[in-house]
């Protein structure tokens, strides 16, 4: 049992500060029924690891095995769309367990390893500077805004060889998907207008990959390959390359926009950064992973139970719903010392913001050289960067923390 | 066939077992979870290079033993 907690994770506290809400939990109850929601919350970090490398015991077909209502309940008149949903969700690769988890995700899976991703540097770079270019004809920007959003929708746009005027037009259908994570019960409709939209644009550049000879230049080509040779048909396409374009760029945007901020809330921090990131190429490596430990982009992920699992004196029924939340297996005392402590040095830095396992995260690669390159070129470009404002607010989300603006000077 | 000298980083290593699905009898995953060398000589060099290259956190290194020049990374 948790002390006075309540089990709704969307009040604005729970939103504004789950360090505290979710620590609560993993301090009392580490293994915590939610009875409101009828779910599994897991906390501690060695028990996220144990799960996430036993992905026979805790299958990722969550749409698929998931026949309970959903929650937080949404309208009655919207089961149609949330049915429509759930078929959606249930084609991408990540929505899948083994072999055919393997099987899909090695469509791509060379793409985003880490010496394919090096060769993304020195654009990514170029990006960066064009952005911050601009940014200093006025000396403001909105780190969320002016940087972080455009910097990995250029880049994922770019890969997946989406014409540049688009951009603009992926992001607002790409934050209409963004309501899978969120608890308005009439959150429906813009999550299923959003899919459509994504799906009608994406199609007819997937049929035209599908006629073509595979250029190993084109993500989407790439992933299209796998429509040629039967490990996915031509709706998993269109699915994956949806899904690929929205997790090639929503977390990486969390994670430089809360980066920067706990930069800003650590001024030491950050002229330690500045310091050593002249002297050490391993500085600016290290310093974001403490990013993504101390504030992760994404706070939570789903399971269903395969079958009965004994966890922490609890028992896990089979079919039972299950989320882990990384928020708070990145501040667990028992895996890192001084947990809420913001220290760049951190090292060896084991957080799972990218989770573990065979899941692991596709582009953790990705956003860690776009993130590594943002924060090195913040901390050699600028003396100085003032936050202006003092409130923080975040996106009702349980999936992804997300602030909604972070406003700064540059000086 | 040169022969390698192949570790993983435990500290690094997260279990994504793509190693071990481009190179199975040269890496298992142990009771942790986590890559384990259980045959250096178990595959060919070609596959246990692309095992390497496709950690997705580069926790596999491979040397050659006669030379010492680290093949990867």
């Amino acid at each position: 049992m948790v002390t006075s907690i309540t089990d709704d994770m969307f009040t604005g506290e729970a939103i504004a500060d789950p360090y505290s809400y979710y620590g609560k939990i993993r301090d009392e109850d580490p293994v915590y029924w939610n009875d409101l929601y009828e779910l599994w919350v897991i906390t501690k970090h060695d028990d996220l690891v144990w799960m996430t490398r036993h992905h026979e015991l805790f299958s990722s077909e969550f749409w698929k095995r998931d026949q309970r209502s959903p929650y937080p309940p949404i309208d009655e008149s919207d089961m149609g769309l949330y049915g429509y949903m759930r078929e959606f969700f249930m084609d991408w690769f990540i929505q899948h367990d083994r072999p055919v988890h393997t099987d899909q995700r090695k469509v791509v899976h060379k793409w985003f390893n880490p010496k394919s991703m090096e060769m993304w540097r020195p654009m990514v770079q170029q990006v960066i500077k064009d952005m911050l270019d601009e940014a200093d004809q006025n000396s403001k920007m909105d780190v969320m805004k002016d940087f972080a959003v455009p910097l990995p929708l250029f880049i994922i746009a770019q890969m997946m060889g989406m014409p540049y005027q688009d951009r603009q037009f992926i992001r607002s259908m790409a934050e209409k998907l963004l309501f899978i994570g969120r608890g308005e019960a009439d959150r429906m409709q813009p999550l299923v207008d959003g899919i459509k939209e994504l799906q009608e644009y994406l199609a007819p550049m997937v049929d035209m990959h599908m006629d073509l000879p595979t250029d190993e230049d084109n993500l989407l080509s790439v992933l299209t390959s796998g429509g040629k040779n039967g490990v996915l048909t031509r709706d998993e396409v269109v699915a994956n390359a949806i899904l690929l374009l929205l997790a090639g760029h929503e977390t990486t945007i969390n994670l430089i926009c809360n980066g920067t901020l706990a930069f800003m809330q650590h001024p030491d921090q950050w002229q330690l950064l500045k310091e050593d990131n002249l002297e050490s190429p391993n500085a600016v490596v290290r310093a974001t992973e403490e990013c993504l430990r101390y504030d992760p982009p994404v706070k939570s992920i789903q399971r269903v139970a395969s079958e009965d699992v004994e966890l922490g004196g609890k028992m896990l029924k089979e079919g039972d719903r299950i989320r882990w939340f990384i928020s708070s297996a990145n501040r667990d005392p028992g895996k890192h010392p001084d947990p809420d402590t913001f220290d760049i040095t951190r090292w060896p830095n084991t957080h799972v913001a990218f989770g573990s396992g065979i899941h692991h995260c596709l582009g953790a690669t990705l956003a860690r050289l776009e993130a590594q390159e943002a924060f090195k070129t913040l901390a050699e470009r600028y003396g100085k960067i003032t936050l202006d404002t003092d409130e923080f607010e975040y996106q009702p989300s349980i999936t992804f923390r997300s602030l909604k603006t972070l406003p700064v000077s540059l000086e | 066939m040169a022969k390698l000298r192949i570790s993983v980083d435990y500290d690094i290593c997260v279990g994504n077992r793509m190693c071990e699905t481009f190179a199975s009898k040269v890496f298992v995953i142990n009771e942790n979870g986590q890559s384990e060398v259980a045959d250096p000589e178990g595959d060919t060099e070609e596959n246990i290079l692309e095992a390497a290259e496709n950690c997705p956190v580069s926790a596999i290194t491979v040397v050659d033993e006669e030379t010492g020049e680290t093949l990867f990374p």
